[in-house]
């Protein structure tokens, strides 16, 4: 995997204290550091760049998080939801992916953001899984970046697992796309702590996951973490339909499959490709000859555009018999999707989000459940 | 044209041309839309509305079959007027609205009557099929 390009750290006066600051320091010797009082530049510093998006991966800011750390997934309108709670330690992403929603989340607030008062977040989770106890939470870390991918650099899971792993109802997902590993490799999760990858076909991963580790890295890095005694997890999202999708994701699936032990896989999803009229805009401008933006995509009622619903069904369940050849009892579950499609793919619908997280909840902590029945 | 229309005119043109490796006045050249640009019987709201429609075709050549293929089944069973079934935009949904329209009891029972006697045949069943994407029928 392709080291990331940091051309410049920006601390906020006080974040120097900070741990990541001390690891960002040793790993980035080099890079210029420049101290500030007001940590981000507004977007309209950035409006005369050609790409500020893009631009903005090279700066990575550190500074003090001001509001909740912790908050509920927001989901999509009608979907069905699995009562999943996000702790965003870090805004932007330093990888790539053509499709990537940030690209348009961030698109007024695009600076790479680290935020340095860890021991805050801490504190907040403590508050909420103790006053909790009788409640298991998922919580993970990659809604608005990669969990992992500047981890080498800014030694965050050190900070945050050993304080998962002693508390006794939550499990914490760490998804990425990257291979960066190396120091969950040192701690032990005690069963709390589920790393999981967004997997696509290396031919997707050339074409449109820029920045991100191969296949077979991403596979390496899953096999040396379940090694470790982590649990694991893989999200095929999104799913991209092209001529010869099916030989490719049928080979993906087996060779997840023949790599990792399926009894160690907690759960597995699966998206189609997703984006937003004004996200497709965005796509077009920052990545013209890219294909994802020709499939036969239709406005849904939460304001995504999708695959047409009968081709995405039958792509679902193509990936789904895949996935029970390779492994029979691993838990599947839909990423954003309407009560139909769950319907037509599984049979039923979970009877609201609550129903799906204590499944997959209950499959992570024990012997794996199916999804389908 | 409105702008909207206008807009997904132009969007569609591009996918297309990117999709196939043309370009979007080779693919206004192709015979299926120089008819249409060409055919004096139409007017111009009506040449941009089959412009339109002939262009989402290329676009979303799948879907565009799909619904094509219920629309005929619907047609083929031959409902009374008062009958009316539709299909959602995009098919998102998968569902098959069935409206009736009635003046009296009586006249209400006979459609409901009529309705029955249509889903004793194949035909809504295989609407379904299409509409919950059947092993196939989308094409993947």
């Amino acid at each position: 995997m392709r080291e990331f390009e940091i051309d410049e750290l920006i601390v906020e006066v006080g974040s120097e204290k900070s741990p990541i600051f001390a690891n960002l320091s040793k790993a980035l010797p080099g890079v210029p550091v420049t101290f500030v009082d007001q940590p981000q530049p507004g977007a309209d510093t950035l409006s005369d760049l050609k790409d500020p998006f893009g631009t903005s991966k090279k700066r990575l800011h550190l500074l003090r998080h001001r509001g909740d750390f912790l908050k509920k997934c927001p989901g999509s309108d009608g979907q069905v939801c699995c009562n999943y709670f996000v702790i965003n330690f870090a805004s932007n992403c330093p990888m790539e992916c053509s499709y990537c929603y940030l690209q348009e989340y961030l698109a007024h607030n695009p600076a790479l953001k680290v935020f340095s008062n860890v021991d805050d977040l801490l504190s907040e989770a403590d508050e909420l899984l103790s006053r909790h106890r009788k409640f298991f939470f998922r919580i993970g870390t990659g809604e608005i970046t990669d969990s992992l991918a500047l981890d080498p650099h800014i030694g965050f899971s050190n900070q945050v697992i050993p304080f998962f792993a002693e508390q006794p109802n939550v499990l914490l997902e760490l998804k990425t796309k990257s291979d960066r590993v190396e120091n969950l490799l040192k701690l032990d999760p005690k069963g709390r702590v589920v790393v999981s990858w967004s997997m696509n076909p290396q031919r997707v991963i050339d074409r449109d996951e820029h920045m991100t580790a191969s296949l077979d890295e991403r596979l390496s890095a899953a096999l040396r973490c379940q090694q470790a005694g982590y649990k694991l997890g893989f999200h095929f999202d999104p799913i991209i339909e092209y001529p010869g999708w099916e030989a490719d994701y049928r080979d993906m699936v087996e060779r997840i499959f023949a790599t990792v032990d399926q009894r160690r896989v907690a759960w597995l999803s699966m998206g189609v490709l997703r984006n937003t009229p004004g996200l497709k805009r965005i796509m077009r401008e920052r990545f013209p000859s890219t294909r994802l933006l020709t499939g036969e995509q239709v406005l849904c009622p939460d304001g995504k555009m999708r695959y047409f619903q009968p081709l995405r069904v039958e792509m679902y369940r193509k990936m789904l018999r895949w996935i029970r050849a390779a492994s029979p009892t691993v838990f599947v579950y839909l990423c954003m999707e309407s009560k139909e499609v769950w319907e037509e793919v599984f049979g039923f619908a979970p009877s609201c989000e609550k129903e799906l997280g204590r499944q997959l909840t209950q499959t992570a902590d024990e012997r794996p459940r199916t999804g389908d029945r | 044209m409105g702008e909207n229309h206008f807009r997904d005119l132009l969007d569609w043109l591009e996918e297309i041309a990117l999709r196939d490796g043309s370009s979007p006045s080779r693919i206004l050249k192709q015979e299926t839309l120089s008819r249409v640009l060409s055919d004096p019987r139409l007017g111009r709201s009506d040449k941009v509305k089959c412009l339109k429609e002939e262009v989402r075709r290329l676009r979303f050549p799948r879907l565009s079959r799909i619904e094509r293929e219920i629309e005929k089944k619907i047609r083929d069973l031959k409902l009374k007027p008062q009958i009316q079934m539709s299909i959602p935009p995009g098919l998102e949904g998968g569902t098959l609205t069935v409206q009736m329209r009635a003046t009296s009891y009586d006249e209400l029972k006979r459609l409901v009557g009529d309705i029955e006697q249509t889903l004793a045949g194949d035909k809504v069943k295989e609407i379904f099929g299409l509409l919950s994407g059947k092993e196939g029928d989308a094409g993947v």
